[in-house]
């Protein structure tokens, strides 16, 4: 692979998991190619265990050694660096000119996206791998202290704190009024976002690690019991389940009327939304804990290496390998692909 | 979950191979030599346990087997904490599992449940049966944050999802990233030994083990592996506790004979492991320790504890031998060149093929190092019978 300077216009935007609060992937039509060059490689000194995020022409990326770095997306150089007080496993989210994080310390951070400085933190009783998600000014989060927090976003001022059941590292999904998310103790929960009262819990046979996502009152969600779940987003009423070979670990996507998901049994799954049938399914690693993600007509996952596939039959159009670091959720942005690598690199493909 | 989102999938397969030095691609040139001198340096001060092994019941192996306790390659909670009640009653001669556990535990412990997540999603240790031992421990008056589930790897633990899966409180602790070296490890306690020839040639003690401990349950799964034979409650207490290990690997030669006893009689490794829980609910009979392949991985639903490592994995050998000859594999034992590939690929999905010569033979050299007996007559093997 070439690597060539950039010198194209800023990529757009991916502010948070999976681009937005709906977790879509983007859904806009990007080219079915396998990348060809690298524009540029960003070495951050240690292990890369989220994914990055992009807004206005700046990638930020979390490491575990608690370094958060902005770079510059057009031409891969550093913009800024803010070191947090523990390792860092979780995903940021950009919001206005903020940027929030999780981190081991037990704390979420936030930090000007602009030059790096910290805004304001609030402690937790435990690590917090979970990205945080903003909605309507609330910096919503989970801790494996097994509280859910609401905190104003521009403050940092506590609104409320609701305890689970168990450890929470699955990502909060966040409607208008309501959080779903799951949690270590099997269950799935959905809480009021005003005041974090639990409106229903649905068990599952396992812990939950997979964060959800809700598409036409429906909460999607796999558990490690091998299950996938559709659960009433209103009621918590199962709908229905689809059995996999291993646990899942992997957080679905969804594209019109089909959801996706890897298992660790090493497949990516098609099932029709609304009753579950497979679609088709396809064999792209040994384990697959990454969430795929969807653009036109494709659906990318990592598994070793990145897998492009076929929304309507799983066929793979290409696959590309960057060597075995590579496990990275990709971001998409125009004709540019991000990843981030566990031993520290970030690549600019094109 | 965010972590997840990003983290597992692949270092299974050649990365993680790789990582434990059993890539057959880094291969000796020659053959290597005699072992050479292996100087080891223990814990300066540490006054030795009577607990630690072969620790209270030397020789004494108690097996619990129930078919039910995995089913559909699913660990049943309830099951598995009546068979280790059962066991841990059986092994200790006391009548509640409470006065068992205390044998071992005292409530002013720091616990280190040493798990095994080689392998993992398809064959690691149990949550289910780390959440007993918790509660277990828990009920003697251990609090959770005096209780630490840890691997020397974090990505292997991220693989098998055990910070989720596990009660809150307890600490989970990864001693080092998938990459990086980083910290983590004492300079002042090691095993010092040039193999190959490599550049570093001591494997340091982790400091959690060295310092932060005062007693480790040992939980091994019940594996093949490519290198030592068996991958068993020796290899995961030496090679889960050192550093730099895979430099003793170089196909298709390793000196897991006889590093691995040698390294666990280091001191405090030796005197805090005190109880050793073998996770037999799979059994990988090829392709360990990594392997993914589910025709390799039975599901006997098999739980056995003991004092004494050397014993328990030689019950595990035995047990693993006769899978290999009811199945048509060669034995671990044999030391055939033909049988030997640089091909990880062929090795994973073919049994008569391996990496290495295997040295099962590790843990009777444990055993003549004062770990534990291995000789099958002098073996206590309590085998109890099934509850269903």
């Amino acid at each position: 692979m070439i690597i060539e300077p950039g010198n194209s216009n800023p990529p757009e935007d991916w502010p948070t998991l999976l681009k937005d609060n709906a977790r879509s992937g983007g859904q806009k039509p990007y080219a079915a190619r396998s990348p060809e060059k690298a524009l540029w490689q960003f070495r951050a000194g240690s292990s890369l265990r989220s994914a990055p995020v992009l807004k206005e022409g700046k990638l930020y990326v979390t490491s575990v050694a608690g370094a958060v770095h902005a770079i510059d997306a057009v031409t891969g150089l550093a913009k800024w660096k803010f070191q947090a007080g523990g390792q860092v496993h979780s995903t940021p989210s950009l919001f206005a000119d903020q940027m929030f994080f999780g981190c081991d310390d037990g704390k979420v951070y936030a930090v000007n996206r602009h030059d790096g400085t910290k805004t304001w933190e609030i402690q937790t009783g435990a690590e917090v791998w979970a990205s945080p998600v903003i909605r309507n000014g609330i910096t919503f989060f989970g801790s494996a202290d097994t509280r859910v927090y609401a905190v104003e976003a521009a403050t940092g001022k506590p609104r409320w704190v609701q305890e689970l059941g168990g450890r929470i590292y699955s990502t909060i999904y966040a409607t208008e009024r309501q959080l779903y998310l799951g949690c270590g103790d099997g269950k799935v929960y959905c809480l009021d976002s005003s005041s974090g009262k639990i409106l229903w819990s649905t068990e599952t046979g396992n812990g939950i690690d997979s964060s959800p996502a809700v598409v036409d009152e429906l909460v999607l969600i796999g558990s490690e019991d091998f299950f996938f779940y559709a659960i009433s987003a209103t009621t918590g009423q199962t709908r229905w389940t689809y059995e996999t070979g291993l646990g899942i670990a992997s957080s679905p996507a969804i594209s019109s009327d089909s959801t996706f998901f890897g298992s660790k049994d090493g497949f990516l799954y098609a099932l029709e939304t609304r009753t579950g049938k497979l679609r088709w399914k396809t064999v792209v690693g040994e384990v697959v804990t990454a969430p795929p993600v969807v653009g036109d007509g494709v659906v990318y996952i990592q598994a070793g290496g990145t897998f492009a596939l076929d929304t309507a039959n799983g066929n793979v159009v290409w696959r590309a390998a960057l060597g075995g670091a590579i496990q990275s959720v990709p971001v998409l942005a125009g004709e540019s692909i991000y990843l981030a690598s566990l031993n520290g690199e970030v690549y600019a493909l094109r | 979950m965010d972590r997840r989102s990003f983290v597992k999938a692949g270092c299974i397969g050649s990365a993680s191979l790789l990582m434990q030095g059993l890539d057959p691609m880094v291969r000796a040139e020659t053959a290597p030599n005699a072992v050479p001198p292996i100087e080891l340096r223990g814990l300066s001060g540490f006054k030795p346990s009577p607990l630690g092994m072969p620790g209270l019941y030397p020789g004494r192996v108690v097996e619990v087997r129930e078919d039910k306790a995995i089913v559909r390659n699913r660990v049943s909670q309830p099951i598995v904490g009546r068979m280790l009640e059962r066991a841990m009653k059986e092994l200790t001669g006391e009548k509640s599992a409470r006065e068992a556990w205390a044998k071992f535990i005292q409530p002013g412990d720091v616990v280190g449940i040493k798990i095994n997540p080689s392998g993992a999603p398809a064959c690691c240790s149990s949550p289910e049966i780390v959440r007993e031992i918790i509660s277990s421990v828990r009920l003697l008056g251990v609090p959770a944050r005096n209780i630490i589930v840890y691997d020397r790897y974090s990505y292997e633990m991220d693989l098998g999802s055990y910070q989720a899966l596990l009660p809150a409180g307890v600490r989970i602790v990864g001693i080092q990233d998938a990459f990086a070296s980083g910290g983590g490890y004492d300079s002042n306690v090691y095993c010092d030994a040039n193999f190959f020839g490599e550049w570093e040639t001591r494997s340091y003690m982790a400091s959690i083990v060295a310092h932060e401990v005062t007693k480790i349950i040992n939980l091994p799964t019940m594996k093949d592996h490519s290198a030592s034979g068996v991958t068993g409650a020796l290899k995961n207490l030496a090679y889960g506790t050192f550093n730099n290990v895979a430099r003793t690997h170089r196909a298709p030669y390793t000196f897991t004979n006889p590093l691995i006893g040698m390294m666990c009689t280091v001191e405090p490794l030796r005197s805090k492991s005190v109880l050793h829980i073998m996770d037999g609910m799979r059994q990988v009979w090829h392709g360990g320790p990594l392997t993914q392949v589910q025709d390799f991985i039975d599901q006997p639903g098999i739980l056995m504890v003991a004092t004494d490592p050397v014993a328990m994995d030689t019950i595990e050998l035995e047990a693993i031998e006769k899978t290999r000859r009811q199945r048509g594999a060669p034995s671990v034992w044999q030391q055939d060149s033909k049988s030997i590939t640089a091909d990880s690929e062929e090795f994973h999905h073919d049994a008569s093929k391996n990496l290495f010569y295997r040295q099962p033979g590790h843990i009777e050299a444990a055993g003549k190092l004062g770990l534990g007996l291995a000789d099958l007559k002098q073996i206590e093997h309590r085998l109890l019978s099934s509850e269903s």
